[in-house]
């Protein structure tokens, strides 16, 4: 077939004399970047997921070493780390002891996964009632704190990556600009922004309890893709109207029992975080003030809940 | 091409299945179906069974303005830039277009072809595509066509309507015509049915765009804002909804990169967001009067016609009921007093 020339397709070169970095390599990082995998309290699933990208992580270490893995290596490679991934949440003195050392040993630190984020599953046990807390105390296999919470907490965290598990895509993109000296921000994004572009049928108009419009996208709407609802695993945006959702599951038919569930299945409510700020320092560290909703610019309110 | 005398044609219910399939061998054709989720859309075709019964959930618009396409790259390996190697080709036909939606690919022809000075993605699809219009039997619940001016359908090629044994067709331009092939489409002196319309919204439009640009305070904003969870299901929805953001996207370490535009929603808080952080409209009430207004006041004032066609799907897909004809309403009342 011949080749029709249409206005502005195709490849052109580039002029040579404008362009005076052609042909130059783009200046890479000379030594790959050392990266660590941590786990504290959690089942390890993120960690499996950045293995689950097979070839496109073997191709990505031209540019990275992993230096500390408990899964990947039998020793650590490295003491200093550029980035280092943690999942899981803190729910003990060892965990806390790890976090911290974690910290002092990188420049870069990511949450990685829901435990991590937002204390996700491990989270579950900071609002069970007082009996089911005790048999956990009584089964408990090492000492363990009262409650569960995000790495945010203790230290200072520089990325999340949220989902339980991540959203490897994602992982890649942070990864992959981070080595092009670029910065990854979580943009204020509701699922059902996704969900919508997958001309999904709304849950919410069914029915059905849906987290969709307080939680942050990245997860292109899988659950809902999948006729199931939203449960929050990649933690609540900061542009969240709690009170208007709750009402509306309150409308939907829900109890308050079920309400509290659904919101905190895997997020903490505000109360709770402030709470632990008592119990320790008695003040809230930066981050969890976001999560706490005590940021003003970002009013989290659980009116309804209390 | 508009064609001068328009004649009428009958194809049967049984032949339709056989013409589209004939139609999706030589194009891209896109028809309204159910998808799995139980949501009603447009999809390609492929022989699956048509929701014919009323207005979709999702207008065709995917087909036109993607909500995410690759625009141009440069590789570092060759030293070379282009556009987008998936830079759109071939025909597209959308069948079972509704009038509303003619209206709305009107509107974003007049934008992306006629203000932004050709967007050529937007235009290659555009002016490939033939559109087959079906007439509604029924107005829908939540539609408000007729007070827009959009129940009768414009800048189709073909338009059908329904009837008990089959569609009648007519041909409105040349382009249409060569699609109504003698295999399928017989004659008929039968007259096309007109219809008859009784949508069960109303919107009073006259002097709206003033109106609503004199209420930018009135108290409705915040009371409809308290309810709205911003989740952008209405201007995901909406069929002329077009905004969208752009990002660059680089090869893992290979230097290559490009450059995609995806959907984008003034519903998001991040949306009005400018270099320093700031934010124009950071609350609630700020976004949603920018959704409404923009559909029923700017752009008539700074282009001469409504964003907005009356298909009333923002109505529908909204989870707490926010509805753009009971804002306008309310305050169209107001203004008369
Ligand atoms: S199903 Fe859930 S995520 Fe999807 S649009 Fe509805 S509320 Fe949003
Ligand atoms: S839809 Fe909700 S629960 Fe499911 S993966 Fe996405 S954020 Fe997590
Ligand atoms: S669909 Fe309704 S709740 Fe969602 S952003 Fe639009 S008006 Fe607000
Ligand atoms: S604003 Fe609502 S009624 Fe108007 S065109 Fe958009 S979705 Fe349809
Ligand atoms: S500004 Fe809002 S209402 Fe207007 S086209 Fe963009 S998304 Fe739609």
């Amino acid at each position: 077939m011949p080749k029709k020339k249409r206005a502005g397709a195709g490849q052109k070169p580039i002029p040579k004399k404008k362009h005076s970095a052609a042909g130059k390599e783009i200046p890479m990082p000379k030594k790959k970047l050392k990266i660590g995998f941590f786990s504290l309290t959690c089942c390890e699933g993120c960690e499996l997921a950045v293995l689950d990208l097979e070839e496109r992580l073997l191709k990505a270490l031209n540019y990275i070493e992993i230096a500390d893995s408990r899964l990947l290596l039998e020793k650590p490679l490295s003491k200093k780390l550029d980035i280092a991934f943690v999942e899981g949440s803190v729910i003990s003195k060892h965990d806390l002891d790890s976090l911290h050392s974690i910290r002092e040993r990188s420049s870069f630190l990511v949450a990685l996964g829901a435990c991590a984020t937002i204390a996700g599953i491990p989270g579950i046990r900071n609002s069970l009632p007082d009996y089911l807390q005790d048999k956990i105390k009584r089964n408990q296999i090492k000492p363990m704190k009262e409650k569960a919470f995000p790495i945010s907490a203790f230290v200072k965290v520089d990325f999340l990556l949220q989902g339980c598990s991540i959203n490897e895509e994602e992982f890649l993109t942070f990864l992959n600009r981070f080595l092009h000296g670029k910065t990854t921000r979580l943009e204020q994004i509701p699922v059902c922004f996704e969900c919508k572009h997958r001309q999904n049928s709304c849950l919410l108009l069914k029915g059905i309890a849906c987290l969709g419009p307080v939680t942050y996208a990245g997860c292109n709407a899988l659950c809902p893709s999948e006729n199931a609802q939203c449960i929050g695993c990649r933690g609540f945006t900061d542009d969240a109207n709690f009170t208007a959702l709750d009402s509306l599951f309150k409308e939907i038919g829900l109890s308050k029992e079920e309400r509290h569930n659904l919101f905190t299945y895997f997020n903490q409510l505000p109360e709770e975080l402030k709470e632990f700020a008592k119990e320790n320092s008695g003040e809230l560290p930066n981050q969890l003030k976001e999560l706490a909703g005590e940021n003003p610019k970002k009013k989290i309110d659980l009116e309804a809940l209390k | 091409m508009q064609l001068v005398r328009v004649l009428n044609y009958i194809i049967e219910k049984e032949s339709l299945s056989k013409w589209l399939e004939s139609l999706s061998q030589k194009s891209t054709l896109v028809v309204p179906v159910e998808n799995e989720t139980g949501a009603t859309c447009f999809e390609e075709f492929n022989g699956q069974s048509l929701f014919l019964s009323g207005r979709t959930d999702f207008s065709a618009k995917k087909f036109f303005l993607p909500t995410n396409e690759k625009m141009f790259f440069f590789r570092k390996k060759t030293l070379s830039y282009g556009i987008s190697p998936n830079f759109p080709k071939g025909r597209l036909i959308a069948f079972g277009v509704r009038a509303c939606d003619t209206h709305a690919l009107n509107a974003l022809d007049h934008l992306f072809i006629k203000l932004l000075g050709d967007d050529c993605f937007y235009s290659a699809r555009r002016k490939n595509s033939t559109i087959i219009a079906l007439q509604c039997r029924e107005a829908c619940s939540s539609g408000f066509c007729a007070s827009m001016g959009c129940s009768k359908p414009t800048g189709h090629d073909i338009l059908l309507a329904e009837r008990p044994s089959g569609f009648i067709a007519q041909a409105i331009t040349e382009n249409g015509q060569t699609l109504l092939s003698a295999e399928f489409f017989k004659k008929t002196q039968d007259p096309f049915p007109e219809p008859s319309l009784e949508c069960s919204k109303g919107l009073s439009t006259s002097g709206i765009e003033e109106n609503l640009y004199a209420n930018f305070n009135h108290p409705i904003w915040k009371k409809e804002a308290e309810r709205c969870l911003s989740c952008t299901s209405c201007t995901e929805a909406c069929p002329t909804c077009y905004c969208y953001s752009s990002s660059d996207c680089f090869e893992f370490g290979s230097g290559d990169s490009s450059r995609s535009r995806e959907r984008d929603s003034c519903q998001l808080l991040r949306f009005s967001e400018v270099a320093g952080q700031h934010i124009f409209r950071p609350s609630r009430e700020s976004r949603l009067r920018q959704f409404v207004l923009h559909k029923l006041s700017y752009y008539k004032k700074h282009f001469g016609t409504h964003l907005c066609v009356g298909c009333g799907r923002c109505i529908d897909a909204c989870p707490v009921k926010i509805d753009i004809t009971e804002i306008a309403n309310k305050i169209q009342g107001d203004a008369k007093k």
